[in-house]
């Protein structure tokens, strides 16, 4: 094997506690396509952000061409010639395209006062020719398809002298020809010594174009494979070789089939570019959990119901009751609670106190006399902070002070004083420890056994597998299948989440 | 083929009502209609509208606003704001009044009008650094620059001159006023210097990098970093070439005498300016002739109201105006982003 | 902290011109403070959601003008211009409210805006003219002192006692609070955001018109300039009194502390210097330091 382009040795970043990547080492052979796999939090994007400069990492270094890399510096990466098309598109969109592929390191004329755009704008067609795509470069981007804005972003790349290219999810918004056109392209580069870190989830595009895959489990680095030594299946259980958190007192519903008549019932709930014609439903006692990968449109589905987005089509109903959709007073009204995903921007007032946070949905009965009464806030506190084990040192601290668990024990419990009947999670336990995790798991389990309707999202397998007693499968803003608890296994949802139904 | 990209290939085709939407959102063609139909209908009443006169006229009342708007186009577009104009062209004003005027420090003109310039440019730094580096929002401090500006203008032309007495400046020298009412080839001064300032943005905005930068920092300031440019240098320069515009626009000024209640309201008619001309206040997008246009359906107005003969205190209904036109076209500006969202354009 | 400075100010006052606190041209000069203090109310309500409201100025001049055109020009009675007046604070503040909430702009163009067009609307109505000749009950009302404060004054006492157990102590007051530190959070926990908006931007209105009405009175004088450059006063004094430009943050109290800053620094300055022109000077530096220092401060501690 020759000296390797890129050889990324014992890099470990932590965000505020969570460990997003211990100790992982990485190399790539010039000229090769390197498949980065993992599931949702592996700490793929971390890698990508250390690589192109926007995130630095506590220790561990990057060599490039034997020479080591000016880490956490986005200017000493571009030069040192590596280039990232982004997942989504970081484009101006108000600008032309030309301008967006050159802004930056615009080429001058005029002793550099002039922008040589006789020059951009060949460049740009030559670029954009070699991508398949024929527009006019003076377009600006905002006007351009989402295809076409990927594709601008894949210019933006070329357009310098790249010899490691990160592309992170490229096909993830390109049609069946402009895919080709990409791969094509990739192979091309290839030929000319240009190295590629390709970060997908669809297996069977990793099979046709890499030269070797590596994984990651939880920030870790599980191990690097020829393409020819391994299966499609080989790969997927190479992501999900996760262990089961053992929970002790952690019980499945009583019941096979929780008895509970249809508390919530979705049909046809579509928004155009984030999901389409999803149904399913969820009795009474019963936990519905939601997998699929990061953008396939669960969040999406979770705050329409919520009422905090408008719908294109479908109906939202709760007992049998239609609710207007758009509406979140109309959620809360029907007895819909949803614990969001980002806790710190939608869940929590976090400059705010524990007790505020823990009332602010039930304000109104918090009052004598239209006055805050202290003593009914305080007594909901005291009962939320006992009931949901809160760690805090008492009701009137900032949110902010409290750990990631006991932050979302805080959300948890501001719905719970609102009595749902219908009980959304969104990624409950992201970012919390493994202590705190167990403590939510067993609250979920005590909430859906007094009675609530719950879903819960998430993308991580064995707490889903762990928790649900039935689970619907979403790929690409489509509801791609529903396991019952027996049949479920981390390979079948994955599976479901990531092939295409052709290729299984 | 899966579900995204047949979303996609929906996008890709433009439908009628997109087409419609992209027209609406190109101001300047609205603007340009408007203006055409105002024009028409008040030569048909008034023939005298469109003599050379009353477009000369017309044209001189629209200099200082336009050459103040080139920088305050930018530094909208840049996604912050400088309401402090107004004052600083009272301070600039009373400054140059005081070094150039016989009865003052009688400075030759060149000198005088330098230094103008150079505190123009220096009020404009001191607006940038304190947004950009202190980071408080450029609303408060151009609104506290507002008040201090017009403060010390009161103070400066109260202060007694060296001939004992105080109060307004009446002899402004006619070789500083020459730059607003001296005319060169036949044409107004003041006319020209418009005409360059406008030409120079237009050049700037168009064919240099600095202006593809303003507007890459103001249409997304997070790639902005990371194409790795300096948010901060591109704004601080903003608010630098805007306060130095303001001492431009003093030297075109067509005055005799200076009072320190000069410039009252400017910065707000700059705003309505370019705003209606199609600069989004949100950042990004602005066009020069889109703010030309601008610049004279709002001038224009106050003439249009004499020259329809509706008695003689139409005039006092010019701002109610500025102000409903600003609410139209920020009405105009949501109605026509969020057309352009619920067809998938946004970002 | 503020009490601290506006101790110290007025030690230093009285050190430098000790007529200044013992004479008391203060108890006259108290008079046109209330109208201050009065607007900074719902300012203060608004800005804590991380809002602004440029055009109070220009509602009190509509107001003034809404009064005077139909009592001294169109000759109906003083309760119904008074009752007009009104009516036409609270439909500007509701106009302002609709612009922010429905049509989604930020405030401040919202109001940059209405700033133009009502004092534009109060100039076309009203010039050449100026409205006086209000019937004499209707001047003393203003005038008169009722135990040692004018009416102006005692509303206000209400209006502040009112406004300070709404902002802490009831559902709406917290909602205000939630807003401003995270309006999305807010609106996801179910509190009505928009309801809370429209309420503190018609109270705006409706305090501008009381003033207005109050000011015109007391002044016989009903005209489009009543109130030219207010806003700044009042969003200085609520920035002083420490409620955060950036919203979250910020109490009754402390806008009252900041009036009585504003004010007491107004009257010194003008009083020490007998110079008027130095006080736009220091009110101006006041807004921008207090900021500055308000800034640096946040910065710090989200540092920590």
């Amino acid at each position: 094997m020759t000296v390797p382009l890129i050889d990324i040795r014992n890099i470990s970043k932590a965000f505020g506690g969570v460990q997003a990547l211990a100790g992982v080492s990485l190399d790539i052979a010039p000229g090769e396509v390197h498949a980065l796999c993992g599931e949702n939090g592996a700490g793929k994007s971390t890698l990508i952000k250390i690589l192109a400069g926007s995130v630095t990492p506590d220790s561990g270094e990057v060599l490039i061409g034997g020479q080591p890399l000016q880490v956490g510096n986005v200017r000493a990466s571009e030069d040192a010639g590596i280039a990232v098309i982004h997942q989504e598109s970081v484009a101006f969109p108000h600008l032309s395209t030309y301008d967006n592929i050159f802004v930056g390191r615009e080429p001058k004329t005029l002793a550099g006062l002039w922008l040589d755009r006789a020059m951009m704008r060949r460049e740009t067609k030559k670029l954009l020719d070699r991508l398949g795509e024929h527009f006019d470069p003076s377009r600006s981007v905002g006007e351009l398809s989402v295809a076409q804005r990927q594709m601008v972003g894949m210019a933006r790349a070329l357009s310098r002298d790249c010899r490691l290219l990160i592309m992170d999810e490229p096909t993830a918004s390109l049609s069946a020809r402009e895919t080709e056109v990409l791969f094509k392209l990739i192979r091309q580069l290839k030929s000319d010594g240009v190295s590629i870190l390709y970060v997908s989830h669809r297996l069977e595009e990793i099979f046709l174009l890499a030269d070797r895959v590596t994984v990651f489990r939880d920030g870790k680095y599980v191990g690097t494979k020829l393409k020819t030594e391994i299966t499609q299946d080989d790969l997927i259980r190479m992501m999900v070789g996760r262990e089961l958190l053992q929970v002790e007192g952690m019980v499945k519903s009583e019941t096979e089939h929780p008895g509970g008549e249809v508390m919530l019932d979705v049909r046809g709930l579509t928004r155009e570019g984030m999901f389409r014609d999803v149904s399913f439903s969820v009795r009474k006692g019963e936990i519905v959990g939601m997998a699929g990968l990061v953008g396939a449109g669960r969040s999406e589905v979770a705050q329409a119901i919520f009422g905090a987005m408008p719908l294109d089509a479908g109906v939202v109903s709760v007992a049998g009751e239609n609710l207007r959709s758009g509406s979140i007073d109309a959620a809360l009204d029907a007895g819909i609670a949803l614990v969001p995903e980002d806790r710190q921007h939608l869940g929590l007032v976090l400059p705010m106190s524990v007790g505020a946070n823990l009332s602010m949905a039930v304000l109104p009965k918090m009052t004598r006399a239209g006055l805050l009464a202290s003593g009914k806030e305080e007594a909901l506190a005291g009962e939320m902070i006992r009931d949901l084990r809160v760690k805090t040192a008492n009701a009137r601290v900032p949110a902010e002070t409290l750990s990631g668990g006991n932050q979302q024990k805080l959300v948890i419990g501001k719905w719970l004083a609102t009595r749902p009947r219908v009980l959304m999670l969104d990624e409950p336990t992201r970012g919390v420890d493994v202590g705190a995790k167990a403590e939510i798991y067993k609250l979920i389990r005590e909430m859906a056994n007094g009675g609530m309707a719950v879903i819960v999202i998430s993308s991580d397998l064995p707490e889903v597998l762990l928790l649900s007693d039935r689970i619907v499968v979403m790929r690409q803003g489509r509801v791609a299948g529903e396991l019952s608890r027996q049949d479920a296994t981390q390979e079948k949802v994955l599976a479901l989440a990531m092939l295409n139904a052709n290729t299984q | 083929m899966d579900a995204t990209s047949t979303i996609s290939m929906e996008l890709a085709t433009p439908t009628f009502s997109q087409r419609l939407w992209q027209l609406a959102a190109r101001r300047e063609y609205g603007i340009a209609i408007v203006l055409a139909i105002i024009i028409a209908g008040v030569t048909t009443k008034n023939h005298d509208f469109l003599s050379g006169e009353n477009v000369r006229d017309i044209l001189i009342h629209c200099t200082q606003p336009l050459i103040v708007s080139c920088g305050v186009m930018l530094v909208i577009v840049t996604g912050e704001i400088d309401i402090s104009v107004g004052s600083a062209l009272a301070l600039l004003t009373a400054v140059l009044g005081w070094l150039a005027s016989p009865t003052h420090y009688h400075w030759p003109a060149w000198a005088a009008i330098l230094a103008t310039l150079a505190l123009g440019a220096i009020l404009g730094l001191i607006n940038g650094l304190l947004v950009t580096l202190v980071r408080i929002p450029s609303i408060i401090v151009t609104l506290g620059m507002l008040t201090m500006l017009r403060g010390l203008t009161v103070i400066l032309m109260s202060h007694p001159r060296p001939d004992g007495r105080a109060g307004d400046i009446t002899d402004m020298p006619y070789s500083v006023r020459f730059f607003g009412i001296g005319k060169i080839l036949g044409i107004s001064t003041s006319l020209w210097i418009t005409a360059i300032v406008v030409v120079f943005t237009a050049l700037l905005i168009t064919f240099t990098p600095l202006g593809r930068r303003i507007y890459a920092v103001g249409s997304n300031p997070h790639a902005a970093r990371l194409s790795g440019l300096s948010v901060t240098r591109v704004k601080i320069f903003t608010f630098m070439f805007t306060g130095f515009l303001v001492g431009v626009a003093t030297i075109v000024t067509q005055l005799a005498t200076v009072t320190s209640g000069l410039g009252q309201g400017f910065e707000l008619l700059v705003v309505t300016c370019v705003v209606v001309g199609g600069v989004s206040i949100s950042g990004g997008v602005g066009t020069m002739i889109g703010v030309v246009l601008g610049v004279i359906l709002i001038q224009i107005q106050s003439t249009v109201l004499i020259f329809l003969k509706l008695g003689t205190n139409a005039a006092n209904w010019n701002q109610a105006i500025q102000g409903a036109l600003i609410l139209i076209a920020v009405l105009i500006d949501q109605v026509a982003s969020r057309g352009e969202k619920r067809i998938g354009g946004g970002h | 902290m503020l009490l601290l400075v506006l101790i110290a100010l007025m030690l230093t006052a009285g050190h430098l011109e000790p007529k200044f606190v013992s004479s008391r041209s203060q108890e006259g000069l108290l008079s046109h403070v209330w109208d201050l203090a009065m607007l900074a109310l719902p300012m203060t309500f608004i800005i804590i959601t991380g809002g602004i409201d440029l055009s109070v100025g220009s509602m009190m001049a509509l107001t003034s003008v809404t009064l005077g055109k139909l009592y001294i020009a169109g000759h109906h009675p003083l309760w119904l211009a008074i009752l007009a007046a009104l009516c036409v604070g609270i439909a500007c503040g509701l106009l302002n409210a609709i612009f922010i909430t429905k049509v989604g702009v930020h405030p401040l163009i919202v109001t940059l805006a209405t700033y133009s067009a009502y004092r534009g609307l109060a100039e076309g109505i009203s010039l050449p003219e100026i409205y006086s000749g209000f019937p004499d009950w209707f001047r003393s009302l203003g005038q008169n002192t009722y135990g040692s404060l004018q009416l102006i004054g005692w509303l206000f006492i209400i209006a502040a006692v009112f406004c300070a157990i709404v902002l802490a102590k009831t559902p709406f007051g917290r909602s205000i609070y939630a807003i401003g530190f995270n309006e999305t959070a807010a609106r996801f926990s179910g509190l009505k955001v928009n309801r809370a908006k429209v309420i503190i931007y018609t109270l705006s209105g409706l305090a501008a018109a009381i003033v207005s009405i109050n000011y015109s009175g007391l002044r016989d004088n009903a005209q489009a300039n009543v109130g030219l450059n207010m806003e700044l006063d009042v969003i200085t004094a609520v920035v002083l009194g420490g409620t955060s430009i950036f919203g979250g943050r910020g109490r009754i109290l402390g806008t009252i502390l900041g009036v009585a800053l504003i004010h007491e620094t107004r009257e010194f300055v003008g009083w020490h210097y007998h110079r008027n022109e130095y006080v736009p000077l220091v009110v101006g530096a006041l807004l921008i330091v207090a900021v500055a220092a308000n800034a640096l401060l946040m910065r710090r501690s989200s540092r920590t």
